[in-house]
């Protein structure tokens, strides 16, 4: 395959060439409800030839049959002309890569057999109805991904990677007359098959966050200083600010350009945020992105100022910055766009119990149940929260919904925490129409005045 | 080897699905025209019941049919008991979702229809950044079972999307829309004037006081009705017991000036073929006549469940099994006009698009939204946009008394079409 991948590469007539060729096999187990709703393993393969004529355009062709490479690689070209660009495409320098790295499982799942890990979908779905007479619905899903990819670009890059990916995830619905509750807990990994045994516990949260919710009152609606919890606050982050720090956001939108300026105060001198594609066996690692640029830290907000942003190499020629590492695409079926990786608020320094001791009246709001950005507008459900009453903990509350405008938000920050958490979720990133691509999401907990909070 | 009797001779039952897609996009980015892109998707899906069990299992690429067919057999043999059979051949409705004027359509047509927008809205606001995606397939489809149906469709979709952003200092302005079709139609840009008249609209940016008002939902606000209803509607949801409405056919649920309807009957829409993806004939479902609840929507296996027969609503992808889903969602328009609607507010908001539709624990129907995109309606006029505000309620609250339903109605993304329909009263929230 390298030979035949090199060999249509050289005959490309563009002025850049790369193909990509994937190879996944995905098993999934569904329990719902007391019915196992799918066991099963697909296996999908195909590929991706992106061409660019500088001063046209890109040309893609996607496909499932490899027999041809030489006539993708035509086809793609034929489609780069019909492009229109007013000046030139420049891609910023990578140096070009050969390497090969093969994924190591301590136990791979590729070797366990699909009646074993029903099995395990089973019980973790017997810990679920088991839990409760209230519940009254269930999901317990186990799946797992291993995909082989091939990498390879006409300056001389050549990258084969594996990546396994294992998940669980359990969801309740519990139900008192017309009041219908629901909870989820997940947990991926990439390292092997054992990191998802022995998750009874993890599993029986779901289930009692579902009871505990039937009994919970609606918040009342008003501004609220609200406690987030690592993942709150860590999906916060990622989807209230790091979508705005993609720079395809801004390359080509000098009034968002504007909005995005470097130096521009985003919050209190304790606020750092940076992506980091790079630490070992995060959901968003990627050693080297779709475009064969290694991955690194990106520091995005340090002490407050907006310091840096995600780049793929379009983008980072564009604006006269450097590859970043964040070109990524789904499968093969979509080319690069710039994304994100693992995403994090850094560590601070107060401790949980200091940040509520003295809220009189506040929310701690957990989990995230759900969210969308336009811009600077958000909207974000919280899978369960509390009230905060006297610096304590108080009764359960649920329907939170945060809403705001992310500059006065971020600039509302005034406590970071001193527990900084990476979250292992199953959830995945969705733009454009590329969804679910898996990232990381990092936080402390942290402290926001004055948010809305939405009600009746 | 043909992989349906080669499965025959170790199953009961078999169903096998191929799929075959050719997809051309081009894409504006920023106005300019950038990407073009031809995506070919072939694979093959199969179900087996074998032992009274059911097996899935799903490939694309070059995949040996006899992998395929092992990995289907050791699904069934972990699966559950089917409470369902295959159907045979039945005779369906004929809907036209194939079009030669699409399929033919080379490239340049589409480059050009993207000039045609972009001539359309650039004049009218030089700031604006569109992106825009105008793709067209040519889709194959077929299904065939061990009961003898064997049926095939062919679909020319051609879908046109536009995002327009408007960034002036910190005040950022999004619209989208997106049409899509099977068959050609003549006015193909109608959208996109509309889309012009909101960026006009949206302008004048103006201030309404909080408070208890008349809200009007305009066709693409409705999808906060819209969405909680069709989980509500699903089967999967009625049999779970998770839909709040599941217990209440015949019930009066809503304004008895609600109709709501799923005809996957209707030519060149989206969602519309002769058959659904389990090879049962498409229909057109009265789901809530007159504020009544009529009849819920189901495949094979949910009806099978709830005893009741399919709706033809089973969809899916290469890669999953069949589940229930709404083919074209239609909230029935109703006897007033617009302009009379509008008359008679004094003051009130004109809700286009709310954000984050569809998180949280929407079956319940309950929602809480900002307003990505909103009007102030004063004296009977639309006289500006407002920001900041967000509107909370449930649905079947709401519902239940209505102030109206326009004549006119537009499709919003495709497979959801729906009138102007007028809250009389409810809580408008400001920011602070
Ligand atoms: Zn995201």
């Amino acid at each position: 395959m390298r030979d035949r991948i090199q060999e249509a590469l050289k005959r490309s007539k563009a002025d850049y060439t790369e193909i990509r060729i994937e190879e996944k096999e995905t098993t999934r187990v569904v329990f719902r409800g007391k019915e196992l709703e799918t066991a099963n393993a697909n296996i999908d393969k195909g590929g991706i030839v992106r061409c660019l004529i500088r001063d046209k355009g890109w040309g893609v062709t996607t496909f499932n049959n490899l027999d041809d490479l030489l006539t993708k690689v035509d086809q793609a070209y034929q489609c780069a002309q019909v492009g229109t660009v007013p000046e030139p495409i420049e891609l910023a320098l990578v140096e070009p890569v050969e390497q090969i790295t093969t994924a190591e499982m301590k136990r791979d799942f590729r070797d366990i057999t699909l009646a074993e890990k029903k099995a395990l979908a089973e019980r973790y779905n017997q810990v679920l109805l088991g839990h409760s007479d209230k519940i009254i619905d269930t999901q317990s899903v186990y799946s797992d991904v291993f995909t082989h990819l091939v990498l390879a670009n006409s300056e001389g890059t050549y990258i084969e990677q594996e990546k396994p990916s294992v998940m669980v995830a359990a969801f309740a619905t519990t139900r008192d007359g017309d009041n219908v509750q629901q909870a989820y807990e997940s947990l991926a990994d990439t390292r092997g098959y054992e990191y998802v045994l022995d998750k009874d516990e993890l599993v029986r949260k779901a289930a009692q966050k579902a009871v505990d919710l039937l009994e919970a009152k609606p918040v009342k609606a008003g501004q609220y200083t609200v406690v987030a919890d690592q993942m709150l606050a860590g999906v916060f982050i990622h989807e209230a600010f790091g979508h705005l720090s993609e720079a395809d956001f801004v390359y080509e939108n000098p009034k968002a350009r504007e909005m995005m300026t470097m130096g521009r105060r985003f919050g209190r001198d304790i606020l750092n945020v940076f992506d980091d594609g790079s630490i070992p066996d995060q959901r968003g690692t990627t050693l080297y992105d779709d475009e064969g640029t290694p991955a690194r830290r990106n520091w995005l907000i340090r002490e407050g100022d907006l310091v840096g942003r995600l780049h793929s190499r379009q983008t980072a020629a564009k604006m006269g910055e450097s590859a970043s590492g964040n070109a990524r695409a789904m499968n093969y079926r979509f080319a690069p766009i710039v994304r994100m990786t693992n995403t994090a608020i850094d560590n601070g320094a107060t401790s949980f119990e200091d940040m509520i001791k003295d809220i009189e009246l506040g929310i701690y709001a957990c989990d995230a149940y759900g969210g969308q950005t336009q811009l600077e507008n958000f909207s974000f459900s919280s899978g369960y929260a509390y009230m905060i009453r006297n610096g304590k903990i108080a009764e359960m509350v649920k329907d939170v919904i945060l809403s705001g405008n992310l500059f006065s938000t971020l600039e509302n920050i005034d406590a970071i925490g001193n527990d900084f958490k990476w979250l292992n979720t199953g959830g995945g990133c969705g733009k454009g129409n590329q969804f679910p691509l898996p990232v990381g999401m990092g936080s402390p907990h942290i402290r926001i005045q004055n948010v809305v909070i939405g009600g009746e | 080897m043909d992989i349906l009797k080669l499965l025959k001779q170790q199953a009961e039952q078999v169903e096998v699905l191929n799929l075959q897609d050719e997809k051309t996009t081009v894409e504006y980015e920023a106005n300019q025209l950038k990407t073009c892109t031809v995506a070919e998707t072939k694979g093959t899906a199969v179900r087996v019941i074998r032992k009274g069990q059911l097996g899935f299992a799903a490939s694309t690429g070059d995949t040996v049919m006899e992998k395929l067919a092992a990995n289907a057999l050791e699904s069934a043999s972990y699966g559950d008991a089917a409470p369902f059979s295959f159907p045979g051949s039945q005779p369906a409705p004929n809907v036209c979702t194939f079009d030669q004027t699409i399929a033919d359509m080379p490239i340049a047509r589409l480059v050009e229809i993207g000039k045609e927008i972009l001539d359309l809205i650039l004049p009218v606001e030089p700031e604006a950044r569109c992106n825009i995606a105008l793709e067209r397939s040519i889709v194959s489809a077929s299904i065939c079972n061990d009961k003898g149906l064997d049926v095939s469709f062919k679909n020319s979709p051609l879908s046109l999307s536009v995002e327009i952003n408007r960034v002036e200092g910190d005040d950022v302005l999004i619209l989208y829309d997106q049409v899509g079709t099977t068959i050609w139609e003549k006015d193909y840009l109608e959208f996109a004037r509309r889309l012009v008249e909101k960026l006009i609209r949206a302008r004048t940016i103006t201030s309404i006081k909080s408070g208890k008002m008349p809200v009007l939902f305009a066709p693409s606000g409705t999808l906060a009705f819209g969405l909680p209803l069709s989980e509500g509607l699903n089967g999967k949801a009625v049999y779970k017991g998770t839909s709040p409405i599941a217990a209440k056919i015949g019930e009066r649920l809503f304004d008895e000036k609600i109709t709501v309807m799923d005809d996957g009957t209707i030519d060149g829409k989206f969602a519309s073929a002769c058959y659904d993806d389990e090879g049962v004939p498409r229909r057109r479902n009265i789901l809530v006549e007159k504020g009544v609840l009529k009849s819920f929507i189901y495949d094979l296996k949910t009806a099978a469940q709830s005893g009741v027969e399919s709706t033809g609503n089973a969809s899916r992808g290469l890669f999953n099994p069949p589940s229930p889903s709404l083919t074209n969602f239609i909230i029935e328009p109703g006897e007033t006009a617009l302009k009379d609607m509008l008359a008679g507010i004094d003051e009130g908001i004109l809700v286009e698009d709310l954000l984050g539709l569809g998180q949280g624990n929407i079956i319940s129907g309950a929602f809480s939204n900002p307003l990505a995109l909103a009007f102030k309606i004063e004296k009977g006029e639309i006289v500006g946009r407002v920001k900041d505000l967000s509107i909370a309620g449930n649905i079947y609250e709401l519902l239940k008394n209505v102030g109206a339903v326009s004549k006119e109605a537009h499709w919003v993304y495709s497979t959801f079409y729906a009138p102007y329909v007028l809250i009389p009263e409810m809580n408008v929230a400001g920011r602070s």
